[in-house]
């Protein structure tokens, strides 16, 4: 009876040793470990990557062993000063021990899950220990939140790593913010600020230009008196120099120009309007009474 | 392998002599063999790199453009990235929540120092740096980018003002925000280069928009009133310089004025006066008949004796005038 199917040995063969590499041989990705397990029992995790060899009868479950973000919900927290802060952070986690991992959470849902509680007490814990300006500040000095972080990504790292296997990379915050129903009065503050800075500039801009205005008269004030005392200076100089000039010609002959003086008031002074009374003994007239006599 | 055995014997069966079939099995196999051999030879284009596994352990981290060789599927597999190609991340702004239909206003908001609420939209440009890293590091490199980005970017603007966040610290923050976010995925062996951190709109939130724009235009109002009054005094001051210079000019003119005249003046009498002295008695009395011939003619005249009295009354027929001598 075996004699008929005697023919399908070699395919059976065959079959029966594909099947086997299938079993012996696995392949491990990089982004993978391989938990090696008998019959739900962990033996043994395989972390490197490439071709690797189990006995046939073991099993392999895989892990993705690279890097996740971890977006927990935002959560408003209560500072020290009793501020309260809507706080949006992230976790990058990864599995570090697989068998923990499977052991005690089992998939990724669940470890976030974890992951969150673990934060969120934990920042609650560190926010009440600071205070909002330790945090928001516009002196950079005095902000601690990479303190903070650093000291929560620690806790967080070796609480999560001794409990379920996972190593936590980094606890950030990604994004700071005021509960809703503080905005409004945030709002009016910030309102209020622009006001008062908008007054600022446009009185900042009035004294600037009232004082370059007034530098400005002053300027010109000055140029003009400069300008006349120097002027007069001038006219003064040209007034003595004429006086001098004067009087060196003037003093060579005094009754000659006292002559020529007065013959020349009387040009200006005597016009059509006067009168003149002459007496006949005047130097013109005593020829015209005496006759010739009077010419003596 | 069944079916070849199957069909083997209706090949051997044949009935024609011919000699040797051409495709013999051993020929089929060989050249299966080859082809499979050759589809390892792979392309890697100009903008592209390429990470070799084998067994999907990386053996080749880093394959340059070219022509190259891997063993075959199943023993090694190829993974091309176009290292270059830069890829874009919009951080913050406005992105339509997708079941309600609006906007999510956290995705947006961020908190300065001084405790002022802004919206801010950044945008990131990243590239591949370490291609084995790039594929397998991170579960989702974009949203690693991301959040690398955002926490980077939200510490920054926490410790800023406002107005350095709104006009003067932009690209402070943008340089400062690459730097950081790129250390951290360094840390977290992304395999990323980030190449670009751009803030695209800061804005003040809608609800106190109005005031942030009246002090933009209170500034510009400051600078006018200070440019206007710099215009004034840009007009005045050369313009007094003009009429300073003319009181000078004036005055100079009316010094050379003076001295030219007392010269004439004093050339004219020197002369008079050298021909006066050969003559002194006659040359006055012409002088003074000259004189008087001149200015006589003009006036009303009353000629009176000497030892006559004078009626004061004939005055007021003519005009008042005051009589000389």
């Amino acid at each position: 009876m075996l004699e008929r199917y005697r023919k399908y040995y070699p395919a059976a063969g065959v079959v029966a040793g594909l099947i086997l590499i299938y079993l012996t041989f696995f392949q491990v990705r990089e982004t993978e470990f391989v938990l090696i397990t008998q019959f739900g029992r962990p033996l043994y995790t395989v972390t490197d990557a490439g071709l690797n060899v189990k006995c046939p009868w073991w099993s392999s479950t895989y892990f993705d062993k690279r890097l996740r973000i971890y977006n927990p919900r935002p959560s408003e927290f209560l500072t020290r000063d009793k501020k309260n802060l809507v706080i949006e952070s992230y976790v990058a986690w990864k599995i570090e021990d697989p068998i923990r991992f499977v052991q005690t959470v089992g998939d990724a849902t669940a470890a976030e899950m974890r992951l969150h509680d673990i934060i969120w007490s934990g920042l609650s814990a560190e926010l009440g220990a600071h205070d909002l300006e330790s945090i928001i500040s516009t002196v950079a000095e005095k902000t601690q939140t990479a303190q903070m972080l650093d000291t929560l990504s620690d806790a967080t790292d070796r609480a999560a790593l001794q409990q379920y296997g996972i190593k936590v990379i980094d606890v950030r915050v990604k994004r700071l913010n005021l509960p809703e129903q503080n905005k409004q009065s945030v709002y009016a503050r910030m309102r209020a600020e622009r006001e008062r800075i908008a007054k600022q500039y446009r009185a900042e801009g009035e004294e600037q230009a009232l004082s370059i205005r007034a530098d400005a008269d002053r300027q010109r004030e000055e140029i003009l008196s400069v300008a006349y005392k120097e002027a007069e200076k001038t006219k003064g100089e040209g007034d003595a120099e004429s006086t001098k000039i004067y009087g060196q010609a003037y003093s060579k002959n005094p009754k000659l120009y006292k002559l020529l003086r007065t013959l020349d008031s009387y040009k200006k002074v005597i016009d059509d309007k006067t009168t003149a009374i002459l007496s006949s003994d005047s130097e013109l007239l005593k020829v015209l009474t005496r006759g010739q006599g009077g010419a003596q | 392998m069944s079916t070849a055995a199957v069909e083997a014997p209706v090949l051997a069966l044949a009935p024609e002599p011919q000699p040797a079939p051409y495709w013999t099995r051993r020929r089929i196999a060989i050249g299966l063999f080859t082809l499979w051999v050759l589809s390892g030879v792979y392309l890697v284009k100009p903008d592209q790199q390429a990470v070799v596994t084998m067994f999907g352990k990386v053996v080749e981290p880093r394959v340059l453009p070219g022509l190259h060789y891997a063993w075959p599927w199943p023993i090694e597999s190829v993974a091309k990235l176009k290292v270059q190609q830069l890829q874009r991340l919009v951080v913050g702004g406005d992105l339509p929540d997708s079941v309600l239909g609006r906007s999510n206003p956290l995705t947006s908001q961020f908190i300065s120092g001084d405790q002022n609420i802004i919206n801010m939209r950044v945008v990131v440009q990243y590239s591949v740096g370490v291609p084995a890293d790039y594929l397998f590091r991170l579960q989702d490199v974009a949203k690693g980018v991301g959040v690398a980005v955002e926490a980077e970017m939200a510490r920054r603007i926490a410790h800023r003002p406002v107005d350095a966040v709104l006009t003067t610290e932009k690209a402070a923050i943008q340089e400062e925000v690459r730097a950081a976010a790129q250390k951290r995925l360094n840390d977290y062996q992304t395999g990323v280069q980030l190449s670009t951190i751009n803030i695209e709109s800061v804005t003040p939130p809608p609800e106190a928009a109005d005031s942030f724009r009246d002090v933009a235009s209170a500034r510009a109002d400051a600078e006018r009133v200070v440019n206007e009054a710099q215009g004034y005094s840009n007009d005045l001051i050369p313009k007094s310089r003009g009429e300073a210079q003319q009181m000078k000019e004036v005055a100079e003119a009316f010094k050379q004025r003076k001295i030219n005249e007392a010269t004439g003046d004093a050339a004219r009498f020197t002369q008079v006066a050298a021909e006066y002295e050969k003559a002194a008695q006659v040359t006055g009395e012409r002088l003074y008949m000259e004189t008087m011939e001149q200015i006589l003619p003009k006036i009303k005249k009353l000629i009176v004796d000497k030892n006559g009295n004078l009626d004061l009354t004939i005055i007021r027929k003519g005009d008042p005038a005051a009589a000389k001598k």
